[in-house]
């Protein structure tokens, strides 16, 4: 289990982590969110190791992180770091014996992987000779090569197309059921849902939305009615609790302030004509984001 | 710990040694070494002749000063020349017109080079000459050719006052110059060291020069290439800063050592070829006057006094390839792009320069303390102290006071540089850089 209790990090007078407290279990995948500068990058070094925390202590298994266990470690940063003028069997080699690999097992692991993600025909070649999305896909290979028992990934989708994020997913979600722990960071917020049961959304360094997502929804008292048909949308906007009506292509978005102003609009919906759907769904997890941290995350 | 900065080091070398630029550079390098060894023997083969005699033809208009004319030239000559048997002018009494001696070296293609001296007598001036070429003459040709003339034009003045050819010659005969030095350690050998420093010196050092600039530029460009691509978060995530670091001086210090055994062999290569063909000795390429001093010197004590020289500057220039490379590693962590770096990197390389011209005009300072002081200071005490061992200003005591200074920095380069090269190498922002420089000091 990973553990990270009341983490703190200071540059200087700069406060980059404020009493960050999460704890991610074997075949977990957690999703540490945040915009840019809300210190992800300082937690990820934090956990491994690459930063002494000014306060607190982040173990892996009871132990802290040191040169010890960083053989069972993952680590895909949001750059590329690859280094461009290696081949791939180079780098591969490079970084796998970095973890403490044998070169036989690094190059049988490799083989795999590389079919894997249906790239076998760059084995050779230099990581510069490849496109943004082969290179994301030879980063991701060099971080979970040696199995890693705790594997992060910051920005792991980055510069892939639908298919292949989809390969990454898979991959992702086959290691959780393997028992790694995976730690989780993206822009993509659906990937988010997706994958994480629980994650932390970080606003100047400090939590400011954590725990399991169902919860964090469930707390999370605004939600949004889905309706298709021919209804009364001025008399909608005037009812209390209704925030706002989004007008989409085939159906419209009522965006409320808490369930019981479901009820009200579902009475003047149920007099319009041709209405075949009327869904209450929960809010997305961008919609909360954007409520707590007060921007979007792509920004 | 071990396995990792072996693995590690094996890695760096092999980046820079299984390169083809490492190939076709040091493919190149032989070609230049060796073809600079026997840069004689090339030009002869494309039509040029260092052992063709200088041809003068000389149209003596005045019947006695060819005689003259012709004996001086082998006087000056040989007052300027070790091998007292060469002399590189064939003179010929021409006896035609000067008119047949234009057309026969306008028409003649191997007398390109030659000349014509033509002397005329003169109530003014004794003599009246005129020098005839075809081309441009070289400056120590004119240069013995008019002491020759000046030399003529007395002695037939002399010859006028009824003193006899033979007597002119013993008069203008080199005079032979007994040296003598009061303080019984000194030797004209060591005399003659100025112009052994001033003029071979600077090529023995200049590969050494060389290949610590090559060397500060090449841990530079390492490190900021992992650090531009972030490798370096996946790398120090693994091993320690330490472990790289040390990786990173290893393998520049075995490269350049590889570097400079290449230099030799290509060197040695060089010779080879030479004594193959059949050109003269190398100290003969060198030129007349350096090559006869430096032949004597290799003869004298001076030969035996290299047993320790060698040895010592080899000791004092490895210590200073690592202490380069140690502070190359530690500015490289600090910078964030390899353009940074060059910045970063100019002072040391005019620190390298100013040792590299002080040790070159080391005779000039006539063993000032000042001079002294400087051959103490790392980083060109490696230039400098050699150059004033050779020329006997200093001492196998300085020496060795200068390996003492550049260890004591290599320890304190390691101790505190490797506090900034931990912080460093994850350090991306140019912001307060030398704050957080400091503090990492401090820490």
């Amino acid at each position: 289990m990973l553990k990270l209790e009341n983490i703190t990090k200071y540059y200087g007078d700069f406060l980059a982590v404020d009493k960050l407290t999460f704890e991610v279990k074997e075949g977990e995948i957690f999703g540490l969110l945040g915009v840019n500068g809300a210190g992800k990058t300082t937690t990820f070094r934090m956990i491994m190791g690459l930063l002494e925390p000014s306060d607190g202590s982040v173990t892996l298994d009871g132990k802290k992180i040191d040169y010890s266990v960083t053989d069972k470690i993952g680590f895909l940063t949001e750059e590329r770091s690859l280094l461009t003028k290696m081949t791939v069997k180079e780098q591969c080699l490079f970084y796998g014996t970095l973890k403490g690999m044998s070169e036989d097992k690094i190059l049988s692991r490799l083989k795999e992987l590389l079919e894997k993600f249906e790239i076998s025909e760059y084995y050779d070649k230099k990581i510069k000779e490849l496109s943004k999305g082969n290179q994301q896909k030879i980063q991701f290979i060099t971080a979970i090569i040696n199995e890693p028992k705790l594997l992060i990934l910051d920005e792991p989708f980055s510069g892939l197309d639908p298919f292949n994020v989809e390969l990454f997913k898979s991959e992702i979600v086959e290691m959780a059921k393997k028992g790694s722990i995976i730690i989780f960071s993206s822009h993509r917020m659906e990937h988010v849902e997706l994958f994480c049961k629980k994650l932390v959304v970080l606003k100047n360094g400090k939590p400011v939305l954590e725990g399991e997502l169902s919860d964090i929804k469930e707390k999370y008292r605004k939600k949004n009615i889905l309706v298709k048909g021919d209804i009364d949308l001025d008399k909608i906007r005037t009812l209390d609790g209704v925030i706002e009506i989004i007008e989409k292509p085939l159906e419209f978005e009522i965006k409320i302030d808490n369930i019981e102003v479901a009820e009200n609009v579902f009475k003047i919906v149920s007099k319009g004509k041709n209405v075949t759907k009327f869904d209450v769904v929960e809010p997305s997890l961008n919609e909360i984001f954007i409520a707590k941290v007060g921007e979007s995350y792509e920004k | 710990m071990r396995s990792k900065l072996n693995y590690l080091t094996s890695v760096s070398l092999k980046r820079k040694i299984k390169t083809k630029w490492f190939l076709i550079a040091n493919i190149l390098l032989a070609i230049i070494i060796v073809g600079a060894i026997n840069i004689d023997s090339i030009i002869s083969f494309f039509g040029g002749d260092f052992d063709k005699k200088q041809e003068i033809y000389v149209i003596d208009n005045t019947s006695i000063s060819y005689d003259i004319f012709n004996q001086q030239m082998k006087n000056i000559s040989n007052s300027i020349k070790e091998n007292k048997e060469e002399f590189n002018y064939k003179i010929e009494k021409y006896n035609k017109s000067i008119k047949d001696a234009k057309k026969m070296l306008e028409n003649d293609d191997k007398k390109n080079n030659a000349l014509i001296v033509v002397f005329n007598p003169s109530k003014e001036n004794v003599i009246d000459v005129e020098l005839i070429s075809k081309e441009y003459i070289d400056i120590i040709d004119t240069q013995t050719i008019t002491g020759a003339i000046n030399n003529t034009k007395v002695a037939l003045a002399i010859l006028n006052s009824n003193i006899s050819a033979e007597e002119i010659n013993e008069i203008y005969s080199p005079i032979e110059i007994k040296r003598t030095f009061l303080d019984d350690e000194m030797t004209s050998e060591d005399e003659s060291m100025e112009m052994i420093v001033t003029t071979v010196f600077p090529v023995i050092i200049l590969p050494f020069f060389m290949l610590t600039i090559f060397l500060v530029q090449m841990i530079g460009a390492e490190v900021n290439d992992e650090k531009t691509t972030r490798g370096m978060e996946i790398i120090i995530s693994n091993v320690s800063p330490k472990t790289h670091f040390f990786s990173k001086i290893i393998a520049g210090n075995l490269f350049v050592i590889l570097q400079g055994i290449l230099l030799v062999i290509f060197s040695g290569l060089g010779l080879f070829i030479r004594k193959l063909i059949g050109g003269s000795d190398i100290v003969g390429g060198l030129g007349d006057e350096v090559g006869g001093i430096l032949s004597k010197l290799i003869n004298s004590s001076f030969g035996e006094q290299l047993i320790y020289i060698i040895p010592l500057t080899l000791i004092l220039m490895l210590l200073t390839f690592l202490a380069y490379s140690l502070l190359a590693g530690v500015l490289a962590s600090m910078t964030t792009n390899i353009e940074d770096f060059q910045q970063l990197q100019t002072p040391i390389m005019i620190i390298s320069l100013i040792g590299y011209y002080l040790a070159m005009m080391a005779g000039v300072f006539k063993g000032a303390l000042f001079i002294k002081i400087l051959s103490f200071v790392p980083f060109i005490s490696a230039i400098l102290s050699p150059s004033l061992l050779v020329l006997g200003q200093i001492g196998i005591l300085e020496i060795s006071i200068s390996i003492i200074i550049t260890i004591i920095t290599i320890w304190l380069l390691i101790k505190y540089g490797l506090k900034i090269y931990k912080v460093g190498i994850l350090n991306y922002s140019s912001n307060g850089l030398w704050k957080k420089m400091f503090k990492a000091l401090k820490n």
